[in-house]
């Protein structure tokens, strides 16, 4: 017979979308359901690693007056930081000089201290990885998926990209309401550096006239055609909407023309609060307005919304996507799972194994109803 | 008994260069450092081990290859439809280096290798006639070199006996004893001023900076007959104001073997390490100081060394 956990904790890795104290709020609801004490920790798993950082504590115990009001809420109720990566935290020696140590086993040896039985962690893409390397090591752990890009394979629906893309939509309306004013051609650029859902459905949304996608190379030759048609029709604006992954067809000049050594390096190699990785946010959508300018003789500009969109209250879906993965991360735990992703596939929430979810993107397939839903729109894909 | 030659963990040698000691010079890049600093123009050289690097565009896909797939002991290699060439998943990648030589179009390699005193030195002295018309030698740099200080020791008191010009490049943020075994082999010592302040320094490159002028300050009065070169990284918006290059002036002044104090324009880093590699574009947060600000600051210096007009180069 399992054992059932009564104390867990809940700590959040990657950064904050809507939607996220949703989750919180389920997971808490639902352990009290079962007479279980569900504690929060701050920033990633800071607040177990480095108590001495917080006044008031690292913990947060996450009774049920405080969840009362929290699901629709945007405030970081675990913190803003959200660093979960254990296995290199920077630190300074005692000779002063900066190293990035594996602090895992200091982190599991505090969980156990604490007398936490099992960890709820919200995951991203680079967390995901982080538990799953955590669980190898013996940490019972079931994870919920967060992505603003819906990138995560193994589930439908990762909380926060519904509210991602409501405001992402408002934006994009608004952009090209701004284009109509000043007879210009906006180019924004929004988040998905490896899967085109957010430019794609957003785009398709408010009818853009060409979304550019990292899973279609694009041809630019082919959305100026489109765009030069436009003032002959009397419309002389446009709006193009790129997501920052998007790349041209072969041969044609690179989007980012970035540093290849640097490029071809680990993002933890490079460091990520050295501020040394990489940030290819507005480059796309500069390089691509540019050379639309070019191309169509028509003034461009471009925007990028970038993290903007991942603030704010989230959607009712993703309120209600948020208390089911949160509640449904406890009722795993109630059944004794360890090492799973909670993985929205309707009609319902599966429990896949950790080792299934990794190393997968959840990108655009050719055959999408939402590539076919373009086409049909008249909008360029670029290809 | 016979002991073995120390090795280095060498990340590049990089032939012909121009800005860093007199002459041309050959840099020898070591990896290690104990600073983190935000602008680091070579981060590749950070860590102490070799790091793996791939670099998609060599990559032929899954479909013709996918051999690092197999040799990968991780997991840590992927792909992605309809991509058919191969991804990395850094988290679970250990830089064990077994996906390399089963990487035929070599997308994959190392950044990093430990080599012996002799091997960079055969490889430093290719460029010798550059060395005796110029009046150049060698120059070990990072990273931190002084981080492997048996190494360098070795690798300049060998470069010596072969009657070359040595050089080294420090931020000095290394215990006094590793100052002390590489010192005595090294005709200019080109250090680092970063940021005076030392909660500054501690914000932007991750320590105070207490040891590393506590370091320098010995280093001028032990090595009376050494050249030093005190340097500045100038990154706008961090330190390109007049006061820290004030207190280095003052810092330095006093004492006769600190000849110069040169001022690197941020942008020149990519300049002078990258180029080789062809396309070089920096997308950091930092912008080029203006050659207003530069010319400024630089009048400050000349002012300070009795020199009536810049000795040093503008920037292109």
């Amino acid at each position: 017979m399992t054992t059932q956990p009564k104390r867990i904790a809940i700590a959040n890795g990657g950064g904050f979308v809507p939607g996220l104290n949703a989750v919180v709020t389920g997971a808490a609801r639902a352990a009290q359901e079962l007479g279980w004490e569900l504690v929060g920790i701050r920033d990633g798993f800071d607040g177990l690693l480095h108590p001495d950082r917080y006044p008031a504590g690292g913990l947060v115990p996450l009774s049920a007056p405080l969840v009362e009001h929290l699901s629709g809420t945007a405030g970081p109720v675990l913190g803003a930081g959200a660093r979960l990566d254990p296995f290199h935290v920077r630190t300074v020696t005692a000779d002063n000089s900066v190293e990035e140590t594996d602090r895992s086993d200091a982190l599991l040896q505090a969980l156990r201290k604490e007398a936490f039985n099992a960890v709820i962690a919200i995951v991203d893409t680079h967390a995901l990885n982080v538990v799953f390397k955590l669980s190898r090591k013996g940490l019972r752990a079931v994870c919920v998926p967060k992505s603003a890009e819906n990138q995560i394979a193994a589930t439908h629906l990762s909380f926060g990209f519904n509210s991602v893309l409501s405001f992402a939509v408002d934006m994009l309306d608004r952009a090209r309401q701004a284009a109509e004013a000043v007879g210009k051609i906006g180019v924004v650029e929004v988040l998905g550096e490896h899967a085109g859902w957010l430019a794609l459905q957003a785009g398709t949304a408010v009818c853009a006239d060409a979304i550019l996608i990292p899973e279609i190379p694009y041809d630019l030759a082919k959305v100026a055609e489109k765009l030069r048609k436009k003032p002959q029709a009397g419309r002389p604006y446009g709006l193009v909407v790129v997501a920052e992954g998007a790349a041209p067809t072969a041969g044609q000049l690179a989007t980012l023309p970035v540093n290849p050594v640097r490029a071809s390096l680990s993002p933890g190699a490079t460091g990520h609060e050295g501020g040394q990785v990489i940030d290819p946010s507005g480059q796309v959508a500069a390089t691509v307005a540019s050379q639309l300018q070019r191309l169509t003789d028509q003034e461009t500009y471009p925007l990028t919304l970038g993290a903007l969109v991942k603030a704010g209250a989230p959607t009712a879906v993703d309120r209600q996507l948020g208390l089911a993965y949160g509640a449904a991360a406890v009722r795993a735990l109630q059944e004794g799972q360890a090492g799973v992703l909670i993985a929205f596939q309707p009609p319902e929430l599966k429990f896949v194994p950790l080792v299934e979810a990794i190393n997968k993107i959840r990108t655009v397939p050719g055959d999408s109803v939402f590539i076919q839903a373009a086409r049909s729109l008249g909008i360029s894909l670029g290809d | 008994m016979t002991t073995q030659p120390p090795t280095g963990m060498v990340l590049n040698i990089q032939h012909f260069c121009t800005h860093d000691g007199p002459g041309i010079r050959t840099n020898v890049f070591l990896k290690f450092c104990s600073l983190r600093c935000k602008w680091c123009s070579n981060p590749e050289s950070i860590h102490p081990k070799s790091e793996l690097a791939y670099n998609p565009s060599k990559c032929i896909g899954t479909k013709e290859c996918g051999l690092c797939l197999k040799a990968c002991p991780e997991s840590a290699i992927f792909t992605v439809d309809p991509d058919v060439k191969v991804r990395i998943n850094w988290d679970l990648c250990t830089n064990c280096g077994k996906c390399v030589p089963a990487c035929p179009p070599q997308a994959l390699s190392l950044f990093g290798h430990e080599m012996t005193v002799e091997e960079v030195l055969d490889a430093v002295e290719q460029d010798g006639t550059f060395y005796r018309e110029s009046g150049g030698g060698i120059t070990v740099s990072g990273g931190e070199c002084l981080l492997q200080p048996d190494f360098t020791a070795a690798l300049l008191a060998g470069a010596h006996e072969r009657g070359i010009n040595t050089a080294i490049e420090t931020a000095g943020n290394v215990p006094w004893a590793f100052m002390e075994k590489v010192l005595p082999h090294v005709d200019t010592v080109l250090h680092d001023h970063k940021l005076t302040d030392p909660v500054r320094h501690k914000k932007w490159t991750g320590v105070d900076n207490a040891r590393i002028l506590a370091n320098f300050k010995k280093a001028y009065e032990t090595f009376p007959e050494k050249t030093f070169i005190a340097r500045t990284p100038l990154i706008p918006g961090v330190n390109d104001d007049e006061e820290h290059i004030r207190s280095v002036l003052a810092f330095i002044r006093p004492h006769k073997n600190v000849v110069d104090y040169e001022l690197l324009p941020y942008f020149r880093f990519g300049e002078s390490k990258y180029g080789f590699l062809g396309r070089v574009y920096e997308l950091a947060d930092f912008q080029p100081p203006t050659p207003e600000s530069l010319a400024r600051l630089r009048a400050i210096i000349d002012e300070a060394f009795g020199r009536t007009g810049s000795q040093q180069p503008e920037p292109e």
